[in-house]
């Protein structure tokens, strides 16, 4: 194989050097906390995967509340490797989700998101949002009786807020109630709009980062660590890194395929004990810690509001947060977002065992 | 690895007619002709993994080596006869 | 014996070996997603099971449709009353065939391809007969097989 007159034939008509150039410019600083580095790619690594296995069971699932649940069937019991994608886009998605926490708690405590990366944080938490929204649709696709009390109580939520909270719901809905039309709407955001704007997201978060670099942490800066090229040792850092989540991803698949559950009923009464993936079990156990009515008001209500207004000061946080952004050691943020992932990490906890 | 795919093809269509179906939903092939093909694979795929690994150290232990020769410093600017 | 010099540089077999062993790696990959990409239900079936009362009272020179897998069957009863089961796809191109009794041949309208009561290629493009079938009839059932295939019941 002539490598040499493949890559002429493309020299000759293209002119990379000014993009070969910038790649091999492209450092990565050494030091205590760069293990962070790595969750990035790790995510995109998995969102790949996802996209992939994604696509091809995309064609056997029928998104028809009559049809939804045995195409699945059909794909895990008559297909070649059908048990197995379905429970890889599984594992693929829970891993995801892990590793997106991962690297918010991770940029959150070293404050990567301060002066200039402020709209690299703030395309990351929608990026949050909108892969959590992936999980929610996707899991309403199986169409079985846990699957849908579980995005019956998270959209029933979204109700609570004041204004916009029942037209919100009613957009996720299709409707009133989580019925058919759910599931279609729920598939078109999993498949065409989530897609389509992730992609743009991902895009431009990445961008930003070439832009400005890699962050350093504050009390890293001081040493002026050195840095390695990234193309071609963190490049096969990361490759090495890749292969082996790749391979937790496969074991888990093999070892612990999810359940089927039975077809779901929109009319059937609720199944006890029911509980909502773990990602959503920090909302879930602090909506249970508010009493039904607080001086008049709905309880409900007033925990929504709540938990809206925490996530909206933390989307926020690099505005607020000015000593970081003048390069100033900043305890009391450190001490404020020790305390988020304190509260998500119990509340998480406490919802798996309760 | 041919073979190994095809039996699993061959034992997951043969277990397709079977009349009233199971009370549980099968998400895992439940024949332990299969089961014992699968894990098999999850070996061998393990194996290549870590000998992708090892290749790829031994790859970032060689750019180490040149490295350190000094490959990627820039030549000094030669002066030119203009 | 030990040689002066390598035969192979070390950026050569490192890269040999490294892009070697991704390329099997993917490949293994991309046949484990490609089996499961290409479809396998929809096949043909070896026979099909049907309920003889629906089939054996048919008027002289008429059809009835069954099903052969995803293409149509045709069940003919021939205006001298003997009975023949044929795949009702045109030799041609695969579109449907249909029968016209008035003419006592089946016809596609594809490309104007025509064949006899029996099946056999009389005019157009058509470049072989018709499938024949091999019908049986036990107890309530009819069956219907393909020429040649040992046909076995599954226990009921």
């Amino acid at each position: 194989m002539n490598f040499r007159r493949l890559k002429n034939w493309f020299t000759d008509r293209y002119d990379f050097s000014d993009l070969v150039k910038l790649a091999q410019s492209k450092t990565v600083p050494v030091h205590s906390g760069d293990f962070l580095y790595y969750t990035g790619g790790m995510i995109l690594f998995l969102i790949g995967l996802q996209f992939i296995t994604g696509m091809i069971l995309a064609f056997y699932y029928v998104p028809h509340p009559d049809f939804a649940h045995k195409s699945i069937v059909e794909i895990v019991t008559k297909l070649h490797l059908g048990w197995f994608f379905r429970s890889f886009h599984h594992w693929g998605a829970q891993l995801t989700l892990l590793f997106l926490f991962i690297h918010l708690f991770g940029t959150l405590l070293v404050k990567s998101y301060r002066k200039p990366r402020e709209f690299i944080w703030f395309t990351g938490f929608i990026l949050l949002g909108i892969l959590i929204f992936f999980g929610l649709s996707g899991y309403l696709l199986l169409w079985d009786e846990r699957a849908l009390a579980g995005v019956k109580v998270a959209t029933g939520g979204v109700k609570a807020l004041p204004l916009v909270g029942t037209f919100l719901m009613a957009f996720l809905r299709g409707g009133v109630d989580v019925t058919g039309e759910t599931l279609t709407r729920f598939y078109a955001f999993h498949v065409a709009v989530l897609p389509l704007v992730t992609l743009f997201l991902i895009g431009l978060h990445v961008l930003l980062v070439q832009y400005h670099g890699m962050s350093i942490p504050l009390r890293e800066e001081k040493n002026n660590p050195a840095s390695i090229p990234f193309f071609p040792n963190v490049f096969y850092h990361d490759l090495i890194v890749w292969l082996l989540l790749l391979g937790v991803t496969v074991t888990l698949a093999v070892f612990f395929p999810p359940e089927i559950g039975i077809k779901a009923d929109p009319l059937a009464p609720t199944p006890e004990n029911i509980k909502p993936e773990w990602y959503f079990l920090f909302v879930f156990q602090t909506l249970k810690l508010f009493p039904g009515e607080i001086l008049g008001l709905n309880g409900e209500v007033i925990a929504i509001l709540l938990i809206v207004t925490a996530m909206g000061l933390l989307f926020l946080l690099p505005l607020f947060d000015k000593k970081s952004s003048r390069g100033e050691a900043s305890p009391l943020f450190t001490w404020i977002s020790v305390g988020y992932i304190a509260y998500i990490v119990t509340m998480t906890i406490v919802g798996y065992l309760s | 690895m041919k073979k190994l795919f095809y039996t699993m093809i061959f034992l997951l269509l043969s277990v397709a007619p079977l009349w009233g179906a199971a009370a549980k939903i099968e998400v895992f092939p439940s024949a332990p002709y299969a089961r014992y093909i699968i894990y098999e694979s999850l070996a061998i795929f393990w194996l290549f993994i870590i000998s992708l690994i090892v290749i790829i150290k031994l790859k970032l232990r060689e750019i180490a080596r040149t490295q350190k020769l000094g490959i990627n410093r820039e030549a000094a600017p030669i002066p030119q006869l203009e | 014996m030990k040689i002066d010099y390598s035969l192979i540089t070390r950026r050569r077999f490192l890269n040999t070996l490294f892009g070697g062993w991704l390329t099997a790696f993917s490949a293994g990959a991309l046949y484990a997603v490609g089996k499961f990409a290409f479809p396998t239900l929809g096949k043909e079936p070896d026979f099909v099971v049907l309920k003889a009362a629906d089939y054996m009272n048919l008027a002289p020179n008429t059809t009835k449709l069954f099903a052969w897998g995803g293409k149509p069957g045709i069940f003919f009863r021939k205006a001298d009353g003997a009975i023949l089961a044929i795949k009702g796809v045109c030799t041609h191109m695969e579109c449907n065939v249909t029968y016209k009794p008035a003419e006592r041949k089946f016809y596609c309208a594809c490309h104007q391809g025509w064949f006899d009561e029996n099946g056999q290629n009389i005019k157009g493009p058509p470049p072989k007969p018709l499938e024949i079938f091999v019908h049986t009839i036990e107890g309530d059932k009819l069956i219907v097989a393909r020429k040649g295939v040992k046909v076995e019941l599954p226990k009921a």
